[in-house]
């Protein structure tokens, strides 16, 4: 599939559209859809509308807005049918523009997005600023423009939200320590709008693309790390049809193939019982289960327990598809939180820490923590924060 | 066209007036080359290659274009797939002007036969070889012949038990002078082509003496260990056996076997052999026994290997491995079973009797992410023990399937009759099996029932996981051992689906039951017949016809450069110090292979001659 070349109405003529003709109507989708049981119209039901031709009925509903694209549904689909992929974002777009009204919360963040390149409205010339307070020196490619081997792609939690500026600052420290040979692009760089298309603003999602692509292209470099999961995913599946051909690593398993080099520093004990939640796009969408895992073990004093839903059965935080910006509106059709969901799982194993490895989840799962009332008996860290932790100065 | 006497169109040549047509122009005309555009060779090269020797003409003086496979069935765009038909034509008519006359030839076919496998399929199709007077040699990877059929406890729909109607079979075998049965041995190396193959078979050391055990099993009764603390693989684990055991009461043969990885005498050699001590003078207790190697000829070969379960780790969302009360549906055949782990009472790990249990249908099946076959046999295994499950424990049984096959003989009657007795159904695939949480030991059976379209989340006691079947991991290696394929799902592959479903593309060598896919026992046995009839009537022939279309080698041309040697997928080429190489012709498949790698164009093939194919390409270019 083209970036954005496929529409609910030409979906038929595609691979993705021929994979709904083989569907069995077994229900795996809804049964695991964690929104399954409070949709209208769960996908099982959404393909075989679509297969008698009542797809409007669909998309006149608000079924599609609680889907976060988690993956859930396409990683058990015995048929392969790519609902996450193809069929889900096509009738969200189409959902969207049949709402009477765009959810206040969601449209704002698109159109701050739009405006100035994350979804917080945060001003773009601030989105470098936490770099003074890494402690170690952080190259930004306007100021010194020399080849880098890795273009680190910060992305937008990571660079404005304070906690997630503990991230930063952690992966800042791990590849320094690592002698990795790293620049960032500063205040040039937007959000990879990854949430932008599973959201399905098509134009929102290209103008971003063409305006990330073109200051990849003022520099040079060989391959692209980022900390947001999400954004990986856009560089993998959508960038490359703009012309995309750099390597690419997400910070946790990038920093899991260094674990050789990385292990002799860390040198602190930390006596925590960590359980670690995949997140989806990490997680299901690209298998990386174990990398979390070893980075993890290979802190001295370190137990890891696991949630009862784990790996590719991990549940969504709720944050993805656009969910991050839909709590009002879900609390509103009086839907369970996943994010909740979650933390009460993770509080469950008696484990200290929830471990993390995606930017939306640190927000979102001390936010659960503090309105079920769990706060005080674990707390979230993204797996760079421990790794730092442990490394001694 | 040049060359051509006459010319014909009918429209069913293949049919008696047709190939009479033939043979009148034959004799009417003298003609001595026929070429018939038509159809396929696959079906009806030999109808007219008959119909041409009836006339007195060599049957190789014919040859016959492909327009089906070659031209209507692979192309679009009829007025150019008609000029290719023209081509062929055209082509043919140039290349048989060359041919000559070939004869076929006859080799000698060995009355023996090897069966390999000792479940039903191998047990049946045995019997019947022979009781036809042949001798067969069954040979079995396990201790005893019987494989999963001897461990189910009844059979669907008829309900039948397992045991009572298998065991008589296994006796027969082993009563039966006709069979020579090789248990816990396997077959190493296969030599030779049809009617002839070698074949050398490791019999692996149990350390008993055959000859010496009379099956009294009082070693078992003597040996030092008092407790059985060996996860037992016939119960799967579910029970417990000693290191010197016998896997099932009527296991055929009745020897015990004693396995060296948990004999104190094989880890210390400080046992006191108490096993010896009570076995006393009858002696069959050899702690040196080693492998021993057999070599027979046969002339021809069942493989009826079998299958194995799907193990329902690889779809970590249903906990078997990690929650106790996940089972696979043979684990629960063992529970059912009188004789299994725990003479038939089902109980959880923890001894408790089930008040709810669920049934997952479709674990390994139909799934792109495990298996995309449907593995038949689970609708109705899985309805059965819902049916035994309620009769023993009179819990609440759960049925959680996509679709319900019971596509046999009275196998819809038997659905009709389960949910009768009360069992319920879920139509839905089983999408998360999680603890309920509240520490009562249930777990939470989360599916859409597709029917009412609601999620459900049902608390259950017992889940039973419907296993789908597999090939058997080593297939691949049996495969090339035997020199026969593999269909894409990796069973082996019939040579035909419908007109040849026991026959391999090895010559001599044919398959039965659920080594060439999945099916119940009354198809496997149907098979297994099948494959005797078969095997049965090329080994009672004596003798088997082979094509001319093999290579041969111009001894003055050949370098002796054994090029040839090593890429024939036959074996067929030998080399001679005197006489260079030499290509045995009834090993020979005509694969045309040594020709093309000859470096001195010494080796040549019947009906692919230079001057044919050079004609025949001739006849293609030619512009008309």
């Amino acid at each position: 599939m083209g970036a954005c070349s496929v529409t609910l109405e030409t979906l038929p003529r595609f691979p993705e559209g021929k994979e709904l003709l083989t569907c069995l109507q077994c229900g795996v989708c809804s049964g695991t859809c964690p929104y399954g049981d409070v949709m209208e119209y769960p996908p099982r039901r959404m393909i075989a509308m679509m297969r008698a031709g009542l797809q409007e009925k669909v998309y006149t509903s608000d079924s599609l807005l609680a889907c976060v694209a988690c993956y859930a549904c396409q990683v058990k689909c015995p048929r392969g049918i790519r609902l996450t992929e193809a069929l889900l974002p096509l009738m969200k777009e189409q959902a969207l523009t049949h709402l009477p009204e765009l959810p206040g919360e969601l449209q704002k963040a698109l159109q701050s997005t739009l405006r100035y390149g994350n979804p917080m409205g945060e001003p773009s010339r601030k989105r470098a600023a936490w770099v003074k307070t890494a402690g170690v020196p952080i190259r930004i490619l306007a100021e010194d423009p020399r080849p880098a081997d890795v273009l680190w792609f910060v992305e937008c939690y990571t660079s404005f939200y304070p906690r997630g500026q503990d991230n930063s600052r952690a992966t800042a420290r791990l590849f320094h320590r690592l002698g990795i040979d790293f620049a960032i692009l500063g205040n040039e760089e937007k959000c990879a709008g990854e949430c932008g298309r599973l959201t399905w603003e098509p134009g929102l999602f290209e103008t971003l693309m063409d305006y990330n692509m073109a200051i990849f292209q003022k520099y040079r470099f060989d391959r692209v790390v980022t900390s947001c999961p999400h954004a990986h995913n856009a560089f993998k599946n959508r960038y490359p049809a703009l012309g995309f051909n750099w390597g690419l690593e997400h910070t946790t398993p990038f920093l899991a193939q260094h674990l050789d080099r990385l292990k002799p520093l860390l040198t602190r004990k930390l006596n925590y019982t960590v359980t670690y939640h995949d997140s989806c796009c990490l997680g299901r969408q690209n298998e990386f289960y174990e990398p979390p895992r070893r980075l993890l073990k290979a802190i001295p004093g370190l137990k890891t327990v696991e949630m009862v839903h784990n790996r590719g059965n991990s549940i969504c935080c709720g944050g993805g598809g656009g969910g991050m910006w839909l709590d009002t509106y879900f609390k509103a059709k009086g839907y369970e939180r996943l994010s909740e969901r979650r933390v009460k799982e993770a509080v469950a194993t008696g484990a200290d820490v929830l471990a993390v490895s995606c930017p939306y989840e640190v927000s979102r799962f001390e936010d659960a923590l503090k309105v079920v009332g769990y706060d005080k008996r674990i707390v979230v860290r993204d797996v760079t924060e421990l790794l730092a932790e442990a490394m001694e100065e | 066209m040049p060359g051509v006497a006459l010319a014909r169109e009918y429209k069913y040549m293949c049919s008696d007036p047709g190939q009479e047509l033939i043979r009148q122009d034959i004799r009417d005309h003298g003609l001595d080359r026929i070429v018939v555009a038509a159809c396929s060779p696959h079906l009806h090269e030999k109808t007219f290659r008959h119909a041409v020797a009836e006339a007195g003409l060599n049957p190789y003086y014919f040859h016959m274009v492909n327009l089906r496979e070659h031209d209507s069935w692979v192309h679009a765009d009829k007025p150019a797939a008609a000029a290719k038909a023209m081509d062929l034509i055209r082509a043919a008519v140039r290349r048989v002007r060359w041919h000559v006359p070939l004869e076929r030839r006859q080799a000698p076919i060995h009355a023996n036969a090897l069966v390999v496998g000792g479940g039903i399929a191998g047990i049946d199709a045995a019997l019947t070889l022979a009781s036809a007077g042949k001798h067969v040699y069954l040979v079995e990877r396990e201790p005893t012949i019987g494989g999963h059929m001897a461990q189910f406890d009844k059979t669907f729909p008829t309900l039948d038990c397992a045991a009572c109607i298998l065991t008589p079979k296994m006796t027969a075998v082993k009563s039966n002078p006709n069979i020579t049965l090789w248990s816990y041995s396997e077959v190493r190396r296969v030599e030779g082509y049809v009617g002839n193959y070698d074949v050398e078979i490791r019999r692996k050391p149990r350390y008993i003496i055959e000859d010496l055990c009379v099956g009294c099993l009082e070693c078992i009764q003597a040996c030092v260990f008092k407790q059985a603390k060996v996860p037992d693989e016939f119960n799967l684990g579910l029970g417990k056996r000693k290191p010197v055991y016998i896997p099932f009461p009527q296991a055929v043969p009745q020897l015990v076997v004693i396995d060296p990885e948990t004999c104190i005498e094989f880890k210390s050699g400080k046992c006191k052999k108490t096993c010896v001590e009570v076995c006393a003078e009858r002696n069959a207790i050899d702690f040196k026994q080693k492998e021993k190697i057999e070599n027979i000829r046969v002339g021809t070969i069942i493989l009826a290997t079998g299958f194995e379960t799907f193990d329902p780790v690889r779809v970590p969302y249903y906990g078997y491995g990690l929650y106790p009360n996940v089972y696979t549906s043979l684990e629960v055949e063992r529970l059912v079973n009188a004789s299994g782990p725990t003479g038939g009472e089902i109980v959880l790990r923890d001894g408790r009797k089930p008040a709810t249990v669920g049934i997952v249908h479709c674990v390994g099946s139909r799934d792109v992410n495990t298996n995309r076959y449907c593995s038949r046999v689970c609708c109705m295994y899985s309805l059965k023990l819902a049916h035994l499950i309620k009769e023993k424990t009179g819990a609440e049984v759960i049925e959680f399937y996509i679709d319900m096959r019971a596509p046999g003989k009275a196998f819809e009657e038997f659905y009709n009759r389960v949910a009768e007795e009360g069992v319920s159904f879920v139509r839905g695939k089983v999408a998360d099996i999680y603890p309920a949480g509240n520490g009562d030991g249930r777990l939470i059976l989360q599916a859409e029932d597709t029917l009412l379209g609601m999620v459900r989340k049902i608390p259950v006691d017992m889940v039973v996981l419907s296993v789908g079947l597999e090939p058997r991991p080593d297939a691949n290696d049996v495969r090339r051992l035997f020199n026969i394929g593999c269909s894409g799902d990796g069973f082996f592959l019939e040579r035909h689906p419908k007109l040849a479903p026991v026959s391999t593309f090895a010559d001599g060598i044919f398959v039965a039951g659920c080594c060439q896919g999945p099916k119940d026992i009354p198809d496997t046995v149907a098979q297994s017949g099948a494959a005797a009839a078969q095997a049965l009537a090329l080994i009672d022939a004596g003798v088997i016809e082979l094509e001319p279309n093999t290579a041969y080698v111009t001894e003055d041309a050949c370098c002796g450069c054994k090029t040839c040697i090593p890429l024939c997928p036959y074996s067929a080429i030998s080399f001679l110090e005197e006489k260079k190489a030499r290509i045995n012709e009834v090993l020979c498949k005509g694969c045309g292979t040594c020709v093309a790698a000859c470096p001195s164009g010494s080796i040549r093939q019947n009906l692919f001659e230079d001057q044919q194919i050079f004609e025949e390409i001739g006849g293609i270019l030619t512009y008309a």
